[in-house]
């Protein structure tokens, strides 16, 4: 077998050029939030994630130390230290002490402080302030800098969505719930439809074409019309809000793209197949059961992924559905969203949820990868 | 009990409910009621085979026609009523389809909805095989595809944080921190350009983020049906000196043409409910309104039921034509 | 005297209902840190009264619990951001009024009484006045911050008249700066800090009771006066030397973001008109009445309308009727329930018997006074007009005016769309 990249060795390296282009392309928007996982909100907001990864110039404002730090020498009233704090090493290459001329001063130039006494400082941050009289004042004097930083990164985003006291419980709690969301809500409806969409593909009887019309028609409601019918009759015949719902519901919304993705490839499975079994003597059940479910594995594996994927991510139905107020129910997509606060705009812990709740769906997918490949390998007497 | 132990109980309950529903009722069917034996066994075994498919289906139409079918009804109700305040409907016949196409937003979002139901499923599709085709043969191509696939794992929110710092502006003054303005600057922009906000233009901005995560489903499916192709029919070609890309166009292609179509409608379908985006990243403003989130919009904010329902019949009434086809492709198999 | 007197009528209350222990649901749009204080005060109502609770916030409150209303599982207590879902929610027969009693107890006991009593009273689903919802936590909007070391730097002083704020941002102009930060981007609700703005327009040039007939749309969004008010706004946010980063960049920038401007280096603004949660969007670790300050949004002295004061709340009703939810609104009217949240953060309240030296910070205790000390307070007009029009069409006119659109253009489109939700 061959493909594109066949026998010329020119084209063979258009192609590894041109997959290299498409997966930097596609990796590039998620590895700047990757990056931003690790920056504070304050450097998220002031400069490009890709500037993070070399030393950059920047402009701060930092303070001295109060005038309760001041030391009386030879008759004049002295405050000396670091502007920086005792983890940071950086370069200042120019310094001010009003927010209207933030670089007035080289390092080691003296400046005149608005409230009295003089500044010097020296380019690794080192500061001394003199006065004759007494520094008064709760604060120390505002410095800006202009300064080298080295690159600089901070795991305290993780330890906030992960770690921190009161969001690990329910983080925990939330992963646990999630799976036992997801995993009932993938398994049911795959076999529900399979039995359906090989009745629907192999089975002659009168109106399929119409089921499947309306199959496919399905497909485009709306989920969000659903809601309130359906939070009424689950209040209605007594399951209320809990797992039993949010099960019951997923299996209905993923219902329509399961039987239509499976349908679809069981349609494509070889005629002689089914007609020599069912020669054989074989009951449809065994049919279904030992030749059509293993040959559908590659469609049923890409429907699991899918649904997989959309109950992880779902915040919708959980809510309508499931979330009650007991507190006890919360999903993963929840306690980060309560993370963020009421008016959320924390785009770091954002960055940083978003790559805590992709871990499992990726790990998902890595797995049932070899398992398309080998459903497909089972497959290829086609 | 514990939650886990629960869906644990679930899971096998309703996996073997499932099996033993379909296991039992087929042995009842075969067994009992129309056994293929003794004297009336030929007319036995029609009627079981008559039976059969509805038993095979019934779970599915079950959960269709509750989850699903139920609300459509409702909702066609609803698009032809007004709600009394205090309770109760009352009868309007079409008059909020008639407020609804009187809405400049409404078209607005009609002509946006064209639009990407054009653009997103095309290039999605197109990528997807591009991909799918490419990293087939190349050792790499697993790792590729894993990168490539990653935005489907993605939330909508998630996403929506992404592109929004893709997008960002600053003014030109400051430090840009969305890549694109800062690639924009570096080749010689004077301003920089706030993305979402060019009419007309912003809306592919917003699709491209669909597109962004839309591939990867399309590159594993038709990945797995270009592996499905047989050797023999691509041998044969290059026997016949056909060089890659007639073998991709006139071989390949064809061969896994109904898997293409069924990805191309996938996606459509996927675009006309898809407002997350939208709605995360424009709510509709500057000309980005889309029908789904047209129709959130009146059903939650402006609480008008009516307009809500009469918009979410006009997304399903779009989809027609695809379920026309669909229609007659199910039963040209059946020939 | 008659205060404690209804207090103790309220413990009275509170007693009766110890007999029998119930569970009471709150849905609120709390989340994160707001979500523990809230939790605080619900605490101290199950100590006091026994009852037990159990509270869930939500991101996306004004959805769910339109989804919960009608479905028939909404929480006892829902507190609600905005009174304009309220009054829908009672129109519709979701809300349970409130014990008789209460609007006088509200009348007698908060700043301006009446109205917040009239801001809690809706026509219920037979057309019949009730008081439906207890305001409880508020917020000051008419607020500018500023760096007061930056103001010291430059030599400004805090103006205390329009006309003084208007000189001043023509002075910082002149001296080669920008005055102002101004972003209305947030998501889905892009455009809302522009309302406010209009609002405190509006407030600043016509009379309480020409803002009351705008809310109430007796007199029409695109009525002289009310334009008059949007280009007052646009004065600030359309000229391209008041604001950082131009005109241009107004509609899209960050709310949350916004602010920052004001603390970078050099500073790219120096004044930013938000109300008094804005300081949990300010850079790490500055220290508000330091740092970081505001001054009240001052009035013309030219046009007499005396100091009013631009606010929003939430309003506490009742969704699903049980006795320990009435206890619970009772148990809001101690002074205890206020104090709670009054010493941990972000909390303002009318109440005039709770004991101002709880207070976390003295910044709340300012802003509290600036409450305390309006000639006329005036609920967020936008939240209080029909949601499709307070949270839709008004932002996105106000985007679209941003965006360069007349004003008399934008205001006859939201008129146009009030005109069609009737």
């Amino acid at each position: 077998m061959s493909d594109i990249a066949g026998t010329k060795p020119a084209l063979r390296w258009v192609v590894h050029l041109s997959v290299i282009f498409l997966v930097v392309l596609w990796v590039v928007p998620t590895l700047g939030l990757f990056i931003s996982s690790f920056r504070t909100a304050d450097q998220i907001a002031t400069s490009g994630w890709w500037k993070s990864l070399f030393p950059s110039e920047q402009n701060l404002t930092l303070r001295s130390a109060a005038a309760e730090n001041q030391v009386l020498e030879d008759g004049m009233y002295v405050i000396e230290g670091n502007l920086f704090d005792a983890s940071q090493k950086a370069t200042i290459s120019k310094w001010g002490v009003s927010s209207r001329a933030v670089d007035a001063f080289e390092p080691g130039q003296t400046a005149e402080l608005r409230r009295g006494g003089t500044i010097t400082v020296d380019a690794s941050g080192n500061y001394r302030m003199e006065n004759a009289e007494e520094f008064t004042g709760a604060r120390g004097a505002r410095v800006f800098v202009t300064a080298e930083l080295p690159p600089e990164f901070t795991l305290d985003n993780y330890h906030k969505v992960l770690l921190a006291e009161d969001s690990t419980d329910s983080m925990t709690r939330a992963f646990f719930n999630t799976l036992t969301v997801t995993v009932p809500a993938t398994i049911i409806p795959i076999l529900v439809a399979a039995f359906a969409a090989y009745a629907l593909a192999w089975m002659e009887f009168p109106g399929r074409a119409l089921l499947i019309a309306a199959v496919v028609g399905l497909l485009v409601v709306p989920l969000q019309l659903a809601l309130i019918p359906l939070l009424k009759f689950h209040l209605g015949i007594g399951i209320g809000k809990g797992y039993l719902g949010v099960w019951m519901a997923h299996t209905g919304f993923g219902m329509p793209l399961a039987i239509y993705l499976l349908r679809n490839y069981m349609a494509g499975l070889p005629r002689d197949l089914i007609e020599n079994a069912r020669v054989d003597g074989a009951t449809e059940f065994q049919i279904f059961t030992k030749l059509i479910l293993p040959l559908s594995f590659p469609a049923l594996a890409s429907f699991a992924i899918l649904q997989f994927l959309w109950t992880w991510n779902d915040l919708l139905v959980a809510k309508v559905f499931l979330i009650d107020a007991s507190g006890q129910t919360t999903v993963m997509t929840n306690s980060i969203v309560e993370l963020l606060g009421t008016r959320g705009g924390n785009w770091e812990i954002l960055a940083t949820a978003a790559f805590v709740s992709i871990v499992v769906p990726l790990i998902v997918f890595f797995a049932m990868q070899k398992y398309l490949v080998r459903g497909l390998l089972a497959g290829s007497v086609k | 009990m514990h939650p886990a132990f629960q869906g644990l109980l679930t899971i096998a309950i309703g996996v073997s409910g499932c099996v033993g529903y379909f296991y039992l009722s087929n042995q009842f069917l075969d067994k009992v009621l129309f056994p293929p034996r003794g004297p009336n066994a030929g007319r036995n075994i029609n009627r079981a085979n008559i039976i059969r498919p509805w038993l095979f289906l019934f779970p599915a139409v079950a959960a269709l026609g509750l989850y699903l079918a139920y609300p459509v009804i409702e909702t066609m109700r609803l698009s032809l009523t007004d709600r009394v305040p205090g309770g109760g409907y009352e009868w309007v016949g079409l008059e909020n389809y008639k407020q609804m196409v009187a809405e400049p937003k409404f078209w607005e979002a009609m002509r946006n909805n064209m639009l990407w139901l054009i653009v997103v499923p095309a290039l999605s599709t197109f990528f997807g095989l591009l991909v799918a085709q490419l990293t087939d043969r190349i050792r790499w191509g697993n790792v590729a595809k894993a990168m490539i696939f990653m935005p489907m794992a993605i939330s909508f929110v998630g996403a929506s944080v992404i592109w929004k710092l893709v997008y960002d502006t600053r003014p030109v003054e400051q430090d840009q921190i969305g890549i694109l303005n800062a690639l924009y600057m570096f080749f010689g922009g004077t301003e920089p350009q706030t993305w979402l906000t060019i009419p007309f233009w912003n809306s592919f901005f917003l699709m491209v983020v669909l597109i962004w995560i839309q591939t990867g489903f399309a590159m594993v499916i038709l990945s797995a049906a270009l592996r499905g192709i047989p050797e023999e029919t691509v041998e044969a070609a290059i026997l016949d000196g056909a060089n890659p890309f007639q073998i991709f166009f006139k071989i390949k292609v064809p061969q896994i043409k109904t898997t293409i179509l069924v990805v191309w409608t996938t996606i459509t379908i996927l675009v006309l409910k898809v407002f997350d985006i939208v709605f995360a990243m424009t709510n509709g403003q500057w000309e980005t309104q889309v029908l789904a989130n047209y129709m959130y919009d009146k059903l939650f904010r402006a609480n008008d039921w009516g307009v809500g329902s009469a918009s979410a019949m006009v997304i399903m009434l779009l989809v027609t034509p695809i379920l026309v086809w669909n229609v007659r492709n199910a039963r040209n198999e059946m020939k | 005297m008659k205060h404690s007197l209804y207090a103790g009528a309220a413990m009275f209350a509170l007693m009766a209902g110890t007999a029998q222990a119930e569970k009471v649901t709150v849905f609120g749009p709390w989340l994160g840190p707001d979500q523990e204080n809230v939790q605080k005060v619900l605490d101290g109502f199950a100590a006091a009264t026994g009852h037990e609770y159990a509270y869930v916030g939500s991101d996306s409150f004004e959805q769910q619990i339109r989804i919960d209303a009608e479905a028939g599982s909404a929480a006892n207590v829902s507190v609600f951001p905005q009174p304009g879902l309220a009054a829908d929610m009672a129109k519709s027969g979701f809300l349970t009024p409130l014990n008789d009693g209460t609007a006088d107890w509200i009348r007698d006991n908060y700043a301006a009484g009446q109205s917040w009593v009239d801001l809690g009273t809706y026509s219920g689903p037979d057309g019949q006045d009730n008081l439906y919802g207890f305001f409880y936590k508020v917020d000051v909007k008419s607020l500018v911050w500023y760096v007061p070391e930056n103001f010291e730097d430059a030599g400004y002083e805090v103006p205390t008249t329009m006309e003084e704020l208007k000189a001043l941002t023509e002075q910082i102009v002149a001296d080669g700066e920008t005055p102002w930060c101004i972003g209305l981007g947030s998501g889905g609700a892009t455009g809302w800090p522009a309302t406010d703005w209009v609002e405190d327009m509006m407030l600043r040039t016509q009379s309480p009771e020409d803002y009351d007939a705008w809310v109430s749309n007796e007199m029409k969004f695109n009525d002289p006066k009310v334009i008059a008010a949007i280009e007052e706004f646009g004065a600030f946010a359309l000229n391209d030397d008041f604001v950082a980063g131009g005109a241009g960049a107004v509609a899209t920038t960050d709310f949350r973001d916004s602010p920052k401007g004001m603390f970078s280096s050099p500073p790219q603004c120096y004044m930013h008109r938000q109300a008094s949660f804005i300081p949990a969007f300010f850079p790490d670790g500055t220290v508000v009445g330091e740092d970081a300050d505001f001054f009240y949004f001052p009035a013309y002295e030219s046009k007499d309308l005396g100091s009013p004061v631009l606010g929003a709340g939430t309003l506490w009703a009742i969704t699903n009727d049980s006795p320990a939810a009435h206890d619970l609104i009772a148990y809001l009217q101690t002074p205890e329930a206020h104090e709670i949240w009054m010493a941990l953060t972000g909390f303002l309240t009318p109440h005039k018997g709770v004991d101002t030296s709880v207070f976390s910070d003295p910044t709340l205790k300012k802003m509290n006074e600036i409450l305390l000390g309006a000639t006329t307070f005036r609920f967020d007009g936008s939240d209080l007009m029909p949601g499709g029009v307070g949270a839709g069409t008004f932002w996105t006119g106000m985007v679209d005016y941003t965006g360069g659109k007349p004003a008399q253009e934008v205001a006859d489109e939201i008129q146009s769309s009030w005109d069609a939700l009737d």
